[in-house]
C-alpha cells in the first residue's frame, strides 16, 4: 500500500447530507423544535386529541431526548429531516388523530413473557 | 363342540398346519426354499404361497385373505401362476411346496386378476361418488391396479346389476349390502374374533348375499371393526357416514382413554373437528382392533363441553367468567383452607401431566389428600409395589396362557379386546378358562366357579376341592386376573391377599421362570398413573374428615356428592364436560379432552403413553396442568414448570417409566408383595359382583361416552334387541 | 312381490312423457331374508313330535362328539316333513338348539339348499321338470294343464290351499319326460289327461299310482326291446378258435 493509499484512507471524509459541523446541526434541531414547539396548540385543537398542550410538550421533549445520545451528523440530520416531514404532515393535517396518538401510546401490546400472563391473555 | 368354526378347522391356515408338517419333516431342514418371480426364500413348512411372497415383499392383491382371520379363499384375487401347476392358484390358501417356482408377475397371473376384477365389477354397483369407502376402498384401488381398462359389460341393458337389500345392525354399521362382493371378512371376524355369530351368507349363486337372515343387530362390543375389514364400501360408519373423504383429513396418532388397555389410535380430524377414531396397529395391545366405545364416542367430545372457566353466582347458578376470575377465585378457595381440610381428587380421564401438578400443588399448600376415586387396598404392599395393581402377565402373553382364572371382572366389558385376546387363545391355543363371579357372557365357553370369595380363600389354602386348583396348579403359563372394582369393599384387601397368595404360589413352581401369573385389572385410564404418582385410592377416608375444599380433576364417577360433602365446602371442579362432577362445583375450570393435549397414559399393565392433540380445546378451555400451573401461581407455591419438557421431567423424577413411552417393564418384588400380604388373610365371605354385565352397560361409562349420542342410541338398540325374538 | 311393484311402477310411468330407462333384476323366487309372517314367525313353537324326536335323537347318534353339526341337513328335512313340506323359522330354530349351534349356521344351511322351502306351501307340491328333455316332449303343456287343474300360479299355492307348484331342473327322469314330482313321488311319462287326472285324485286325497303312465314298467323302450332280445352268449363267445 502506498503512502498516499494511506494517507487518503486515514482523513477519509464522507459526502455530508445538510450540516457541515456539530454546530449547524445543532441549529437545525433547535429550529425543528422550537417549529414543533410552536405548532402544538393547533395540534391539539386541530386534532381534537384528548391531551393537552403541556402533555404534549412533555411528549416532544421526552422525544426529541430519546435521541439525545446521537453524534453522528448526517445520523441528526436524517433525524431532522424526518422530523420535517411529521411536523408537514400534521400541519396539513394530512395525519389523522390515530397517528398523532401513536405518539402517546404504541397500538400493539407488548408480548407477555411470563407463565401466568401468557396463561391469563390466552397465549399458553 | 369344536371350538374352530369348521372353516378354520378344514382350511390350511399355517397355525394349524405348521406344527403338523414339522412333525412330518423333522428329519430334513426346517425350511423350504421356494422362488417367488425367481427369487429364493426360505420359509417354514406350511406356510402360504401368499406370506412368503411378503416375506420378500412381494405383495399380491387380495380381498378375502386378512392375516388376523381364517382363510376363506372365496375372492380369488390373489391367484399366481405356478411353474407345472395346470391352473392358477389361490395364493392365500395354498401351501408352499419344496421348489416351487411362483409367478407373481406372468401374463396369466395378470390375465387371472384381471378375470376375476372383471367378475366382481360385474355385480358391483357404480356408486363410487357417493360411496363413504371411496379413498380407502380396496376393490377401487385394484381395480386401478390390476383391473381392465374398458368394461366388456353389456348386460345392463338385459339383465341388470344385481342388486340386495340392505341389513339393519344397529346404529354403529351402516349397510350398502348391493356394494359387498361376499369376501365374508366380517362374517369371520363375527364368528371366530368377536364370537358373536349372527353373520353369515344366505342363499346361493347369484343371490347369494352377506347378513344377518332375520332383522338382527350385530350385539358385538367390537363391531365397529367390520368396517375397517369391509374392502369395499358395503359396511361403513353410520356416524361417520358422508362426513368426510379420507384425503381431507388429518390424521393424528394418539391414545385411547375410554377402556384401562390404552388402545392405539388414529384421531382424523377437519377443521378442528373430530370426525372420526380407527385403530392403530400395535401388536402388545390391541392389535388392529378397537372397542365400539373407544372408536364411536368421539361425537360425545362434541357435546356437554365446558368451554369457558364459571363460577356459581349467588343463587348456586354456574355464570361463565373469565380465566382471570375463576383463578382468582379458585386461589381464594384454596388459600383460605386449612391444609388438612384440603380434598384432591384425580379421576377417570386424568392425564399423568395434571395429575402430577395437582398433587405437587396440593403438597405445596401442605395438603396429603390426594386421591383417585377408585379404591384399592392399601394394607400390605398396597400401592408401594407396582406389581400388585397391573397386568403383569401383559395383554400379549396372555395368548401364550393355558389356563386363565378371572375373578371378579367381566373382561368383556371392562376390557374388551383383553377378552378378544382371551378368547383368541381359547379358539386357538386350547386355552381354557375359569370365572368366579357372576355368571356373564364372555364370548367363550368357560368353567364357572362360583360366585362366592371363599372360592379364592379355598383356591389359595389348597383346601378347595374344585377342579379348577387341580387345572391350575398343572398348567405351565396360567394367568390369574383380579378385577379392581372387587378391592373397593371391607373385604378387598383379604381378597387381594389370597388372589396374591394364589397367583405367586402358582408362579413359584412354574419351570418358566419369566412367566408372571398376577393380574389386577384397573378400570379406568388415569388409576394406574395416579397410583404410580402416589395418589392414594378411593376418597372414603377423606370425605369423614369433612374437607372445606375438593378440588376434582375430572372426578366424574359420581362417588362425591353434594349429600356427603358438608355445607360450606366449596367445589372446583377441573374438566372437560358438564357431567357429575361439574353439575356440583361452584368454580369450574374448562379443561381439556384426551384428543385436545398432549398427555401421558399409563395403561393397565403399566405401560406409558401419550396422546397428541388433533384439534384445539372448544372455547376458552386450555390443557390440564397449565390451569394448575396457573393457579399455583396465583394462589402463591408457584409450581416450577413453565412447559411440558419441564412437566414431563417432573414426572420422570417421581416415576422415570412414565416418560419411556411405548415400553413397559417387567415387574419384580412379587415374593415381597406375597410375604406383605400374608398377614392379612381373613376370613372372606362376600360374593363378587361386578358392574357391567350386559352390553347395554358398556356403552356409557365415562364423560365423555356419557355425553355421545352415538352411544345413547347404541344402549337404546341392544335394549330393543334384547325384547326382539332373534 | 318387488316385479308386482315394478309393473305398477312402470304403469304410471307410461303416462308420463319422460321415458325412463329401467332394467329388470335378476330375481330368484324365494327371499333369503326372514320376514315375519302370520304363518312363520318365531313366536310360534315348534317341537320334534315324540316320535321325530326318536329319530332326531338316533341321526344324532350317528355322528361323533364334535361333529354333531353333521346332523343339520337330516334334522332340517325330518322338520320340514312334520311340518307338512315346508321349514319354519321356529323349527331351525329347534335345529340350531338341539346341534348347539348358533341360529345363523343353520340359516345359512336352510337358505343354500332349493329343497328346504322357507314358505307355507300346500299339501302336495308339485315340481315340474321343465329342462331341455322334458320340454321337448311336452312339459310346458304338462305345466299348463296343472295350473289349469290347481288354479294355482307357479311359485304360488292353490286358492284351496291344497296345491303348490314349482318349475324345477331336471330331476333325472329324462327317459320318461315329461315327468312332475309331488312330494316324494314321481309321475312320468304324462299327457294332459294323465297330469289332470293325477291332480283330480290329489283333490280328493287318493294317491294316484306313482312311476310311468305310459305303461311301461320302467325306462325300457316302449314299443318292445329292440336289442338284447336273444338270451345272452355263454363264456367264449366271439373268441378266435385258437384261444379257445
Amino acid at each position: 500500500m502506498s503512502a498516499r493509499q494511506a494517507i487518503q484512507v486515514g482523513t477519509k471524509t464522507v459526502k455530508p447530507v445538510l450540516s457541515v459541523t456539530q454546530g449547524e446541526a445543532r441549529l437545525r434541531v433547535l429550529s425543528l423544535y422550537k417549529a414543533w414547539y410552536r405548532q402544538i396548540p393547533y395540534i391539539v385543537k386541530d386534532f381534537d386529541i384528548p391531551k393537552s398542550e403541556e402533555q404534549c410538550r412533555a411528549k416532544l421533549k421526552e422525544m426529541f431526548l430519546r435521541n439525545k445520545d446521537v453524534t453522528d451528523i448526517r445520523v441528526i440530520d436524517i433525524l431532522v429531516i424526518k422530523g420535517q416531514m411529521e411536523l408537514k404532515e400534521s400541519v396539513n393535517v394530512w395525519k389523522q388523530k390515530g397517528h398523532i396518538m401513536a405518539y402517546f401510546k404504541p397500538t400493539e401490546e407488548p408480548k407477555p413473557k411470563d407463565f401466568l400472563s401468557k396463561f391469563f391473555s390466552g397465549v399458553e | 363342540m369344536l371350538r374352530q368354526p369348521l372353516t378354520r378347522a378344514l382350511a390350511l391356515s399355517p397355525s394349524r398346519v405348521a406344527p403338523l408338517a414339522a412333525r412330518k419333516f423333522a428329519a430334513q431342514a426346517d425350511k423350504v426354499e421356494v422362488f417367488i418371480d425367481d427369487k429364493p426364500v426360505y420359509v417354514p413348512p406350511g406356510t402360504t404361497v401368499l406370506q412368503a411372497a411378503a416375506e420378500i415383499g412381494v405383495e399380491i392383491p387380495r380381498f378375502c385373505y386378512h392375516e388376523r382371520l381364517a382363510v376363506a379363499g372365496n375372492c380369488r384375487m390373489c391367484l399366481v401362476e405356478v411353474e407345472k401347476s395346470p391352473k392358477p392358484v389361490a395364493a392365500c390358501a395354498m401351501p408352499v411346496m419344496k421348489g416351487m417356482r411362483v409367478k407373481t408377475n406372468s401374463d396369466l397371473t395378470r390375465k387371472a386378476r384381471e378375470g376375476v376384477m372383471e367378475f366382481l365389477l360385474v355385480n358391483h354397483p357404480l356408486d363410487c361418488p357417493i360411496c363413504d369407502q371411496g379413498g380407502e376402498c380396496d376393490l377401487q384401488d385394484q381395480s386401478m391396479a390390476f383391473g381392465s381398462d374398458k368394461s366388456r359389460f353389456t348386460d345392463i341393458h338385459f339383465s341388470g346389476k344385481r342388486a340386495v337389500e340392505d341389513k339393519d345392525v344397529g346404529p354403529l354399521i351402516k349397510t350398502i349390502m348391493t356394494r359387498c362382493i361376499h369376501c365374508t371378512r366380517c362374517i369371520r371376524f363375527a364368528s371366530e374374533v368377536a364370537g358373536v355369530d349372527d353373520f353369515g351368507t344366505t342363499g346361493r349363486g347369484t343371490d347369494m348375499q352377506v347378513g344377518t337372515y332375520v332383522e338382527k343387530m350385530f350385539l358385538s362390543e367390537l363391531s365397529g371393526n367390520i368396517i375397517d375389514l369391509c374392502p369395499v364400501g358395503a359396511l361403513t360408519s353410520k356416524p361417520y357416514s358422508f362426513a368426510a373423504r379420507p384425503w381431507e383429513t388429518r390424521r393424528i396418532d394418539s391414545v385411547d382413554v375410554l377402556d384401562p388397555l390404552g388402545s392405539n389410535i388414529v384421531v382424523a380430524t377437519r377443521t378442528n373437528e373430530v370426525l372420526r377414531i380407527l385403530p392403530r396397529t400395535n401388536e402388545e395391545i390391541n392389535e388392529e382392533w378397537l372397542s365400539d366405545k373407544s372408536r364411536f364416542a368421539c361425537d360425545g367430545l362434541k357435546r356437554q363441553r365446558l368451554v369457558t372457566p364459571m363460577i356459581a353466582d349467588s343463587r348456586g347458578n354456574l355464570t361463565p367468567v373469565e380465566w382471570e376470575e375463576a383463578i382468582v377465585a379458585a386461589a381464594t378457595a384454596l388459600r383460605d383452607c386449612p391444609p388438612d381440610k384440603l380434598l384432591v381428587v384425580g379421576g377417570d380421564l386424568a392425564d399423568a401431566e395434571s395429575l402430577v401438578a395437582l398433587k405437587d400443588l396440593a403438597n405445596r399448600l401442605g395438603s396429603e389428600a390426594v386421591c383417585t376415586e377408585h379404591y384399592f387396598p392399601l394394607d400390605g404392599a398396597g400401592t408401594d409395589l407396582r406389581s400388585s395393581y397391573l397386568l403383569n402377565t401383559k395383554i400379549a402373553n396372555v395368548e401364550d396362557a393355558d389356563f386363565v382364572l378371572l375373578i371378579g371382572t367381566n373382561v368383556r366389558f371392562e376390557a374388551p379386546l383383553l377378552n378378544a385376546r382371551i378368547r383368541k387363545a381359547f379358539i386357538h391355543k386350547e386355552t381354557d378358562v375359569a370365572l368366579i363371579g357372576p355368571k356373564v357372557d364372555l364370548t367363550y365357553e368357560y368353567t364357572h366357579v362360583g360366585d362366592s370369595a371363599s372360592i379364592v380363600k379355598d383356591l389359595a389354602t389348597g383346601t378347595s376341592s374344585h377342579e379348577v386348583l387341580k387345572r391350575l396348579e398343572n398348567s405351565k403359563r396360567p394367568v390369574v386376573i383380579l378385577g379392581a372394582d372387587q378391592l373397593k369393599t371391607s373385604e378387598g384387601p383379604a381378597l387381594l391377599a389370597y388372589t396374591q397368595e394364589l397367583a405367586l404360589s402358582l408362579q413359584d413352581k412354574l419351570e418358566n421362570k419369566e412367566w408372571k401369573v398376577l393380574n389386577v385389572l384397573q378400570r379406568t385410564a388415569s388409576q394406574v398413573a395416579a397410583m404410580d404418582l402416589g395418589y392414594k385410592p378411593g376418597v372414603g377416608e377423606m370425605l369423614q374428615k369433612g374437607p372445606k375444599v375438593v378440588f376434582m380433576l375430572g372426578a366424574d364417577a359420581g362417588v362425591i356428592t353434594r349429600e356427603n360433602l358438608p355445607k360450606d365446602c366449596v367445589v372446583i371442579y377441573q374438566g372437560h364436560h358438564g357431567d357429575a362432577g361439574a353439575s356440583i362445583a361452584d368454580i369450574v375450570l374448562a379443561g381439556a379432552a384426551y384428543t385436545e393435549k398432549n398427555g401421558t397414559y399409563v395403561n393397565a399393565e403399566g405401560r406409558a403413553q401419550q396422546t397428541l392433540p388433533a384439534v384445539t380445546p372448544p372455547g376458552k378451555a386450555r390443557e390440564d396442568w397449565k390451569i394448575i400451573r396457573a393457579l399455583s401461581e396465583v394462589v402463591g407455591a408457584r409450581l416450577p414448570y413453565d412447559n411440558l419438557e419441564e412437566v414431563r421431567a417432573r414426572l420422570a423424577e417421581v416415576c422415570p417409566s412414565m416418560v419411556s413411552y411405548g415400553d413397559v417393564q417387567n415387574n419384580n418384588y412379587f415374593a415381597q408383595a406375597r410375604a406383605l400380604a400374608q398377614s392379612l388373610q381373613k376370613p372372606v365371605s362376600g360374593t363378587l359382583d361386578v358392574q357391567l354385565k350386559q352390553l347395554e352397560d358398556f356403552f356409557m361409562t365415562d364423560s365423555i361416552s356419557r355425553a355421545s349420542p352415538t352411544m345413547a342410541k347404541c344402549v337404546q338398540a341392544v335394549i330393543k334387541q334384547k325384547q326382539s325374538p332373534y | 312381490m318387488l316385479s308386482s311393484l315394478r309393473s305398477g311402477v312402470k304403469g304410471l310411468w307410461r303416462t308420463s312423457a319422460r321415458s325412463l330407462q329401467t332394467t329388470a333384476n335378476l330375481q330368484h323366487d324365494s327371499l333369503f331374508v326372514h320376514r315375519d309372517t302370520p304363518e312363520d314367525n318365531p313366536s310360534i313353537p315348534f317341537e320334534f313330535t315324540p316320535e321325530n324326536q326318536k329319530r332326531a335323537d338316533a341321526l344324532l347318534e350317528i355322528y361323533p362328539e364334535g361333529h354333531k353339526r353333521a346332523a343339520m341337513i337330516p334334522l332340517l328335512d325330518l322338520a320340514q316333513r312334520q311340518n307338512g313340506g315346508w321349514l319354519p323359522i321356529s323349527a331351525m330354530h329347534k335345529v340350531a338348539e338341539l346341534l348347539n349351534l348358533p341360529r345363523m349356521r343353520v340359516y345359512e344351511v336352510a337358505t343354500f339348499y332349493t329343497m328346504f322351502i322357507r314358505r307355507p306351501i300346500g299339501k302336495y307340491h308339485i315340481q315340474v321338470c321343465t329342462t331341455t328333455p322334458c320340454w321337448l316332449r311336452g312339459s310346458d303343456i304338462v305345466l299348463n294343464a296343472i295350473k289349469e287343474a290347481t288354479g294355482c300360479e307357479v311359485g304360488g299355492n292353490s286358492p284351496c290351499g291344497k296345491f303348490s307348484i314349482s318349475e324345477v331342473e331336471c330331476l333325472g327322469a329324462c327317459v320318461n319326460a315329461p315327468m312332475i314330482q309331488v312330494n316324494d313321488d314321481y309321475y312320468e311319462d304324462l299327457t294332459v289327461e294323465d297330469s289332470k287326472e293325477i291332480i283330480n285324485k290329489l283333490k280328493k286325497d287318493e294317491k294316484p299310482k306313482p312311476g310311468p303312465r305310459s305303461g311301461r314298467y320302467a325306462s325300457e323302450p316302449l314299443g318292445g326291446l329292440t336289442s338284447l332280445t336273444e338270451p345272452p352268449t355263454g363264456p367264449g363267445f366271439g373268441l378266435q378258435d385258437s384261444l379257445k
